[in-house]
């Protein structure tokens, strides 16, 4: 499971960087952690990761292809894991 | 394609969590913030249709290809202001819910008159959730931040008001294919018709909700734009 998490790393990186307070950067974030409940992600921030993840992880990792199959709500209601997992089912 | 949003509440994430990831598919599709809003910067002026305009003509310089515009609200506005000075870089247009004339934007002067805590409030229910739930509520106290500067700190409203209404001559010079599109239930409806007796290459489609097509009708609103470039 060290690809798991070495991505849930990188994410959490991206996640720290994209938010850019200081409450985040001693923030635990693990898989379970809910973007929208648990980090209160703006949508334009959410917009601003997954730029940002394409950018490091690639063009394997399409995520406006994934998102377009997603309705708002499940978007909203997203966790880092579910990001990870979709990562690691591109790179697999 | 490019698409642009509407003004406040809105920002990229206005079309990226609706229409413009299904588009994507089809489409090479950019999309920006305006000036003040989502991750661009907050700058003091210049929010009127024809700064914004030309903000997109900067935008758009590298692209070679006349675009397919896509814009909401006074995001629509200003893809006609762009159409009406560039004609040949605009390949076609989609206006959704267009305030025109720009002073009867009742629902906006009317929206901007409350207190950021009103304005969430008289949001449609599909936002209020993207803005608002549990925890600290971080995301609502940026959003009341970013609509305190909006309305307060630079001179979107007076540059709105300031606004005047394009006139059907300029109108009626449009030669690409253009789609209004209004929401049955939307103090915006009656634009379409306009549109479509000025326009002589404008058609009009009517979907069901107000003013927040995008978010209320939103998979209506992809097959619509997708098929009107299709054909």
């Amino acid at each position: 499971m060290t690809h798991t998490s070495d991505i849930l790393a990188r994410v959490s990186q991206a996640i720290r960087d994209v938010i850019g307070e200081d409450w985040i950067q001693d923030e635990t974030i693990e898989m379970s952690t809910s973007f929208a409940n648990d980090l209160e992600l703006e949508s334009i921030e959410f917009v601003a990761l997954a730029e940002r993840l394409q950018n490091e992880f690639g063009e394997r990792v399409d995520f406006v292809a994934w998102l377009s199959t997603m309705e708002l709500d499940a978007i909203i209601g997203l966790s880092v894991g579910d990001v990870v997992e979709f990562i690691a089912s591109c790179l697999s | 394609m490019v698409m642009t949003h509407g003004l406040l509440t809105g920002s990229l994430a206005t079309w990226f969590y609706t229409t413009a990831p299904a588009l994507a598919q089809s489409h090479r599709v950019l999309l920006y913030d305006l000036r003040g809003h989502g991750r661009s910067a907050r700058t003091a002026s210049g929010y009127d249709t024809q700064t914004l305009a030309d903000d997109l003509t900067a935008l758009t310089q590298s692209i070679a290809d006349p675009i397919t515009l896509v814009g909401h609200s006074y995001g629509a506005l200003i893809a006609l202001k762009f159409a009406l000075k560039h004609p040949a870089r605009v390949a076609r247009l989609v206006l959704v819910e267009t305030p025109l004339p720009p002073s009867r934007m009742e629902e906006f002067t009317q929206f901007v008159q409350q207190s950021p805590d009103a304005m969430i409030n008289a949001l449609p229910a599909a936002m209020q959730s993207m803005f608002s739930d549990g925890g600290s509520n971080r995301r609502a106290r940026r959003l009341l931040e970013s609509l305190r500067f909006l309305t307060a700190e630079c001179s979107l409203v007076p540059d709105l008001l300031a606004e005047t209404d394009v006139t059907n001559e300029s109108l009626a010079a449009i030669e690409c294919p253009v789609l209004a599109v209004h929401g049955a239930s939307s103090s915006l409806r009656s634009v379409g018709q306009r549109l479509a007796q000025t326009i002589e290459s404008c058609s009009t489609v009517e979907l069901p909700g107000g003013h927040y097509l995008p978010l209320e009708s939103s998979q209506a609103l992809t097959e619509t734009i997708v098929g009107f470039c299709r054909g």
